[in-house]
Parts: structure tokens; sequence; C-alpha cells
């Protein structure tokens, strides 16, 4: 695995990552020239002293969250595509980003529905996360159960396609009855925002991110395994059941966290994995696990900056603009030739 | 028979699945010793419990009576993982992921012994490198599993199997849906894994004519019956092969180890070499021309094989059976009008 061509295409990954990453921070409302944003990397000073402020407090932070989000989503899809053996699965289509949804749906709407109020500032981000992930793992849970009782694949997305439209269903419930300011928070959440965290939520959506990452790494051999589906798998000694577990815990974590500091994002955990195997031309979860990441997090930074419209004060919402950039991804994907076969 | 070559055992097993209080006993009276250095098939009808056997001995499903013995250890006492370095298997289920070459899928088959990460040793590398070798698939060894034939694709996954380095090998009908070719080709591969490699081999399959020329060992599974086990010359012998024949309409021929249609059939007189004398009773019986023709006589003529038809007054010559049938049969069907 350690090969040349391999290291070659980290390399390149991991600068093409870091421009991404300078012209993040260069892009916005405020447009700073990159060779500033350059210069200030190597030490120097920015020529305003506005632009520090503007970098150092919210462009950068920004940016981590935009990479933060990008490992999570392509590391939960990249999970869930080995685990089901079905090119489509990801957070979004499996409806975990919705059940995620419907826990933050619950937080911040369901107080005025019902009369109380959960959802005032302070303490307000971590019960986002809370109930974000909370509802994901709720939804993976009933996903896992469908799928120990069938075994096909394309039943089983189109029972999540199904859960994600009654969860969704469910959301629109709650937000009929729920009051007008509640409704624009969820309505705002739902769009999807990668500026909204300030250092110290960065720190502890970090922190959700390595401990999603962690059942991850711990099976990383495991899933290599699962490349031969499930009873080869269980034939060399892997206990899939746990496996099982371990990847709902998993994907729980990373796309409840996403989902809860971001909102919804779509189409950036289905398409990225298939992006990272067709780059790096492997099926080896040691490879594709670092691949995903690092693609996942360039993806990411890319739409952030065209969602910022350089050259212009409006911004789009970041779930539109994975959306116009993933949909076309996996629509071509589908129309290659044998593509569910070959998988 | 000796004892030290037996590695895998069982004394009458009841095979099934349980659900809830109720258990649903699919075979029992199941009672075998797997030899090292042996090429065993397991023979049976579809539906009979042959898939259940290999599960309950692979571990994945718990007999319902007594248990099955790996070197005389229990094998519900084993955890999956060290199982998994003693058997290892092909199944049915087909990998073609444009993802994977065929190196990566051989290698796949040291997951039991790496480490977590799974990076292979020397070692590793080594038995990777003799599976390989083994299984003559050094050619493909680059190509992803996507462009295989079938019987490059079943070869590979016996190099996996391989290369996981168990005692004992199953394969779950490795020979479906391959050409007659290789059939052969991969029942002889296994015959010589299990010679030259000392591994217990146990072939599921429905290829009775191939298994008969290359299996040591023969276990037979039928429908409410025990396991009939046995070398197939013995069992062919002591006519115990019948077991695998639904009813008494076909028989299995002992001269040559064919299944037959046991009725009789009112064959005409022939003449000619025996070798060509049975493909021209062949042609005969399918088409169901008997005894209404007086006699045939087959004659070879340097590279020309004549067919000389004695009708009542002449005798007519054909130089194909083909036309000799063609022709019989018209009679057949004036006469008739």
């Amino acid at each position: 695995m350690r090969n040349k061509p391999t290291c070659f295409l980290f390399l390149i990954g991991i600068l093409i990552c870091l421009l991404l990453f300078a012209m993040n921070l260069a892009s916005g409302s405020v447009l700073i020239p990159i060779q500033e944003v350059m210069g200030r990397f190597v030490g120097g000073e920015f020529s305003k002293s506005s632009w520090e402020t503007i970098v150092i407090g919210y462009r950068i932070p920004k940016a981590f969250t935009a990479i933060l989000a990008g490992i999570g989503l392509s590391l939960s899809g990249l999970q869930m595509q080995t685990f089901f053996r079905n090119p489509l699965a990801g957070p979004y289509v499996l409806g975990v980003s919705s059940g995620a949804g419907l826990g933050v749906a619950l937080l911040i709407m369901a107080g005025s529905a019902f009369g109380w109020s959960i959802y005032s500032g302070g303490f307000g981000i971590w019960a986002v996360v809370f109930s974000a992930t909370l509802g994901s793992i709720l939804v993976l849970l009933l996903m896992s159960l469908t799928a120990w009782k069938v075994k096909d694949s394309m039943t089983l997305l189109i029972v999540g396609l199904m859960f994600g439209s009654a969860v969704s269903a469910l959301i629109s419930v709650l937000s009929y009855f729920s009051g007008a300011d509640q409704l624009k928070m969820f309505t705002i959440w739902s769009m999807g925002s990668l500026g909204s965290t300030q250092p110290d939520q960065l720190v502890a959506f970090l922190v959700a991110v390595l401990l999603g990452l962690l059942p991850l790494l711990v099976n990383l051999k495991s899933f290599n395994a699962m490349l031969l589906g499930e009873a080869y798998a269980e034939s060399m000694g892997v206990n899939v059941h746990r496996l099982r577990w371990a990847m709902i815990v998993s994907t729980g974590i990373l796309a409840g966290s996403v989902t809860a500091f971001c909102g919804p994002i779509a189409f950036i955990g289905i398409a990225v994995p298939h992006m990272a195997r067709l780059v790096f031309k492997t099926g080896d979860h040691r490879i594709l696990f670092p691949a995903s990441a690092l693609i996942g997090a360039a993806v990411l930074l890319a739409c952030d900056t065209i969602s910022q419209l350089p050259g212009s004060a409006q911004t789009l919402p970041i779930n539109a603009v994975t959306s116009l950039v993933g949909a076309p991804m996996v629509i071509w994907l589908i129309l290659r030739r044998n593509f569910s076969k070959e998988f | 028979m000796s004892i030290q070559n037996s590695i895998l055992q069982a004394t009458d097993l009841s095979l099934g699945y349980k659900k809830g209080s109720r258990s649903n006993v699919i075979a029992d009276h199941i009672s075998f010793s797997l030899e090292k250095g042996k090429l065993t098939c397991l023979l049976g009808p579809n539906g009979v419990g042959k898939s259940t056997l290999i599960k309950t001995i692979m571990g994945q499903i718990p007999a319902l009576k007594n248990q099955v013995y790996l070197d005389t250890k229990p094998t519900n006492s084993i955890s999956i993982k060290d199982l998994s370095k003693k058997i290892a298997a092909v199944l049915t289920e087909k990998i073609n992921s444009a993802n994977l070459t065929v190196k990566q899928v051989v290698s796949l088959g040291r997951i039991p012994h790496t480490g977590w990460l799974g990076n292979l040793s020397v070692e590793d590398q080594q038995k990777i490198d003799k599976a390989i070798q083994s299984t003559h698939i050094n050619y493909i060894e680059e190509r992803s599993m996507n462009e295989l034939s079938d019987g490059q694709l079943q070869k590979v996954m016996i190099a996996r199997a391989l290369a996981q380095d168990g005692e004992i090998l199953i394969l779950d009908e490795p020979t479906a849906h391959l050409d007659l070719i290789n059939r052969f080709e991969i029942m002889h591969l296994l015959r010589d894994i299990a010679k030259n490699e000392n591994k217990a081999v146990l072939v599921v399959t429905h290829d009775l004519d191939i298994a008969i020329d290359t299996a040591d060992e023969f276990w037979l599974m039928q429908c409410g019956l025990p396991l009939v086990c046995g070398s197939p010359e013995d069992l062919i012998l002591q006519g115990k092969i019948d077991l695998l024949l639904p009813n008494d309409r076909l028989h299995f021929d002992k001269s040559d180890g064919k299944v037959r249609d046991s009725a009789e059939f009112p064959y005409p007189h022939i003449d000619g070499p025996e070798d060509m004398v049975k493909w021209v009773k062949l042609a005969l019986r399918k088409n169901d021309i008997g005894p209404e023709i007086i006699s045939i006589t087959i004659k070879t003529e340097g590279s020309q094989i004549g067919f000389y038809l004695s009708e009542s007054t002449d005798i007519r010559k054909f130089e194909t059976i083909t036309s000799l049938i063609t022709h019989l049969t018209t009679l057949a069907y004036n006469r008739k009008k």
C-alpha cells in the first residue's frame, strides 16, 4: 500500500487542501488578497488590522468547521457504503441527517409547541449537539433493525428513504404548531451554516469528530473484510454484529455532530467516498480512510468558498451549494455502467 | 483411517435453526470425521441441509444436539477469531468489485493473522505469494476483480482461502456456473492442495462425475437419512451411491459411473466397434426408435464411418448418425400414418 503513486496523490491532496484553506480565508464579503493570507501564514502581518480580526475571529473557525464537517460526513458515508455494500448509502440518504434534524426540531420547536422553552443560548449548543446525535442514532437503530431483517440492500435503501420522509413529516407537524421565532430559528438551522461555531464550540466539535472516528479506526481491518460481504467477513473472524454497532455509534456521532453544529449538509457523505475510490483506485480502507477525509475537507472548503460568492456581499446556504455540486456527481456515478454491481 | 489425521469430528449431530423455544430440525444423525490430506465431497440434493452443515461446522450457527469437535475441542468453545485461523471458506457470494485487485483479495485472507491495522509482515507476504503460486493465478495478480472470468474468480477465492492458512478448507459449490474444463481444473487443484499441503478439504458439489474422479471420501446426505460416509469406490460397489437418486426411474451404472434411465430399452441388433455402438444406441434411445429395425452395422473405412441399415429387402448406407436417425424417424412417422 505504501507505493509511490499513493503517497504522491496524498501529497497533492494536502497541497490542494492548503490552497483551498487559504482561498477560503481570503474570500467573503470583504475580499482579502490571497498573497496577504499566505504572508500571514508564514509570520507576516496584514496590511489592515481589521483583516486580522476577520480572519482570526471568524474565518479561521469557519474554515476549520468546514474541514471537520467534511471529514465527519465523508467518513460516515464511507462506513455506511462498505457496511451496507451499497454505493448510495450515506448519512443523508439513509435518514441519519433527518434524524438529527428531528432531534433539533424537537429541541427548538417542541418547547413552543408544548408551551415550554429549553433552547435559550448558553448551554444551547450542547443541547443541540446532544439532541441531534440522539436523533441520528435513533434513525440508525431503526435502519439497523431493518438491515437485520432484510438482507437486500435496495430494500434497505428504500426503507431508509421512507424513514427520512416520515421524520420530515414529523418535523413539519412540529413546525406547524411552533412559534414564529422558533420556526425561523429552525429554518435557518436547516439551511446549514459553517459560520456559527465559536472557538469553544469548535473544540467540542473536534472532540465529537475524534470520538466518532475511534470506532472506525479500531475496525479498519474489519471494514476491509466487509468488502467481501458479511459471510466472508464472518469466516475471517470478524464479529459482524459488533461491527454493525460500531458503525451505528460512529456514524451517529459523526453525522449527528456535523448536523448539529452546521445543520444538514447534503451529498458530501455519498459523493466523497466515491471520489476517493476513483482517485486512489483502491478499496483498501487503510487508504480510503485518510483519502476520504482529505477529499471531504477539500470539497467542503471549496463549497464554502463558492457559497461566499466571491466579490459580492451575499452568501448562499451551504446546503444548497453541496447539493448543486453533489447531485450531478452522484447522477454521473449512477449512469456509469455496472456502477451498482461493481461497487 | 488413522485417528491422527482426523481434524474435525461429530457424532449424531442435529442441525437446524432455533426460533424462540421451537427448533426447526433440518437434518439429524450426522456423524463424520474430516481428515487432513484428503479431498472430501459432500453430495446431496438441494435443500437437504448441506449449507446448514457447513454453517454449523464454521461455527456460524450452533448444532441443536451434540457438537462439532475441532482437534477434540468443541467448536462453540472456540472464538470466531481463533476458528477463522483454522477454517477458511470459499462461499457462493460473488465478488466483482472494480476497486479490488486479485492480490488485494488474496491478501484479505491474512486478516485473522494481522494486527489491528492489518499490515502485512514478511511471513504474511510469503503465505500470500504461496497461495497465488499454488492456484496458478500469478498472471492475473494485478487485475481488478471485475475483469475475471468465473473460473479465474473461483481460483482467486480459493487462493484467498489458502492465504488464510487454516488446516481446513471448506468450499460451497465452487464449480457451479463453471464450464467442464474449469470444473475439472478446480477439482484437481483442490485435490492437489489436499495432498501437497496436507489440508482437510471439504467440497459441496453436485458434479457426481468429477467428484468420483477426484474425491478420497464422499459424504452423502439424503432427506431423513443419516449421513453416509465412505470412499466413492466403496459406496458405488455397495450400491449406496443410489441414495443420491430420487426414485427408481434412474440408476447408477456401476460399470462407467454414469446415471442412467432404469427402464429397459429394446435396442435393435447393432454390429460394430463397441465405442461406436454406444453412441448409436444413445441416439436411438433419445429418439425412441426401437425394435422395428432389423439391424445396423457400423463399418470404418479409413477416416470415414459408415452406418449400414438393413431394411426388409435392401441395405442403406448413411454417413452420419444424424442422417440415419432422420431416415428412421421419417419411416416411423410414415408407419404410424
